[in-house]
């Protein structure tokens, strides 16, 4: 049995070599692979909780589609042409190329912050799918304001789906990796299938000729429910840039695209933006109006698309918690050099189950997405800055490599510095990211250049 | 079954989960009927795509 273990788990082992070497030429995919992951990626159990919450925050239609298309497009071009140049000039993942340029010690910080943040998405997903299997053992879902678990049902509920994904991920990374892409474009159907079948709940008419009267004044009618704060265009823009803001502006996802053979493979994020971070947004909006605006993806998905309903929010949630906690892995593992891959995995899956139970993190999930990226991307400036900056004022890049500091002091001033700023700043958390991205790009720049001087 | 078959099979459950939704949505079928429709679809999609898969 042990000798088993020990197999199994050297040959995990094996699996991940690659994540502490830049990417080999014949280990690059081709453009097909990269629309299929994104394609499968963005069409998560959260999905709908996010378009729903915009049905709570009282959007109008008009502001939901045009912020959804401008969004969603300023998102790819962030990918295409500020992630995706980097990661194949470098071919290394986020976390080994900061640790050149921020040292090993801020790396660990860094990485730290980064696990313990997409544990907290991971956590998310797997309360999204707690919803759909409590229906069945009558467990009510956290209020819009629950911040602690309101049950011992919800707690138990939450470490068993955890404790199930965890072990699924354990198990076979791989293997289920191929099963989630037969998942993927089925999940996209629940969605579509869903928004569609309880058209007629609403009132629409089967010639479609009422659609955008209903969609005005019965889904999207720019009333927010109670407690909730009305959202503009600028929101919805804003919101659908940064929701995956740590990945494009951030680098986390120098991992994914430093295996594509081109940096115009950012353009297949279009792939995941258009059909998952809108029409399945616009879809799980429809669904929440059907069941009387009620946040409760379990209840939505089983009354628009029964169980079939169900079991695609909880394959949505686990699909894509499954890649978050191989990243949250990837990101402990430079903490935990010795480590194996399936230990990485379960120390991952152990803490992303336990802020599970924490409902705070799914009712607010609008507010954990922006916070999420907010923190992690004055990294992303300080990566661009040394990677396209630096060589043209004639900056010595990768200082602390070449000097052997642990701690690139500059790299964390800024860091601290702006999310400080940031703070401060008296506009909708929202919009902080950008003004905090220009002031950390430039803070890092001149600070170093007089560091140079 | 040869893989051109279970592609074949593939699609149609696809195709049904998607005619579901429309025919409930035209009013041609009962919500109940949509649901165990959409289910049983659901799983020949499953079914048949994951061989499928297994022989890629």
């Amino acid at each position: 049995m042990a000798g088993r273990l020990a197999s199994i788990a050297s040959q995990m082992d094996k699996l991940y070599e690659f994540d502490r070497e830049p990417v080999s030429l014949d280990k690059l995919q081709s453009g097909g692979k990269f629309a299929g992951l994104f394609a499968g990626e963005h069409v998560a159990a959260t999905e709908f909780v996010i378009g729903a919450f915009f049905v709570l925050h009282g959007v109008t239609a008009k502001d939901l589609l045009v912020g959804l298309l401008v969004g969603n497009l300023l998102a790819i071009l962030s990918w295409t042409f500020i992630c995706a140049p980097i990661a194949v000039r470098t071919r290394l993942t986020l976390y080994w190329y900061l640790r050149k340029i921020a040292g090993p010690g801020l790396t660990i910080v860094y990485n730290l912050a980064n696990a313990v943040l997409y544990c907290i998405l991971a956590g998310a997903m797997i309360a999204v799918s707690a919803t759909a299997v409590g229906l069945a053992f009558r467990i009510k879902t956290p209020a819009l304001n629950a911040v602690f678990p309101s049950s011992i049902g919800w707690v138990l509920l939450t470490i068993i789906i955890g404790g199930l994904f965890t072990s699924l991920a354990i198990l076979g990374f791989e293997k289920l990796s191929r099963f989630a892409e037969v998942c993927s474009p089925w999940i996209f159907i629940v969605f579509i299938a869903g928004a569609l079948a309880v058209l007629p709940r609403l009132g629409v008419r089967a010639d479609f000729s009422n659609f955008w009267e209903i969609a005005t004044t019965k889904i999207w009618n720019g009333i927010p429910v109670a407690g909730q704060d009305r959202f503009s265009l600028w929101h919805i823009m804003f919101f659908a840039w940064f929701c995956n803001l740590a990945m494009h502006i951030g680098l986390s996802d120098l991992a994914i695209f430093r295996y594509a053979k081109k940096w115009t493979y950012g353009l297949y994020t279009a792939f995941g933006m258009y059909p998952g971070h809108m029409l399945a947004w616009i879809c799980s909006g429809i669904m929440v109006a059907a069941v009387g605006r009620e946040m409760n993806p379990g209840l939505m998905a089983y009354e628009s698309a029964g169980l079939a309903g169900v079991a695609g929010l909880l394959l949505a949630g686990w699909t894509t918690a499954n890649p978050t906690l191989y990243r949250a892995g990837l990101a402990l593992q430079t903490i935990t050099p010795n480590w194996p891959r399936w230990k990485v995995t379960l120390a991952a899956g152990a803490i992303t189950t336990g802020l599970s139970c924490f409902p705070v993190f799914f009712v607010k999930l609008l507010d954990y997405v922006a916070i999420y990226g907010l923190v992690l991307m004055p990294m992303g400036a300080i990566v661009f800055a040394e990677h396209w900056v630096f060589p043209r004022l004639r900056i010595e890049s990768f200082s602390a490599e070449k000097r052997g500091w642990a701690f690139n002091w500059t790299a964390l001033g800024v860091w601290v510095g702006t999310l400080a700023l940031c703070f401060l700043m008296p506009i909708h958390l929202y919009f902080r990211w950008l003004p905090g991205y220009f002031i950390a790009l430039v803070a890092y720049v001149l600070l170093s250049l007089g560091r140079k001087s | 079954m040869t893989k051109k078959g279970l592609t074949a099979l593939s699609l149609v459950s696809l195709a049904a989960c998607l005619a579901a939704p429309v025919l409930r949505f035209l009013g041609k079928i009962s919500p109940e009927s949509y649901k165990l429709i959409f289910l049983a679809a659901s799983v020949g999609w499953f079914v048949f795509a994951t061989l499928w898969a297994r022989r890629r």
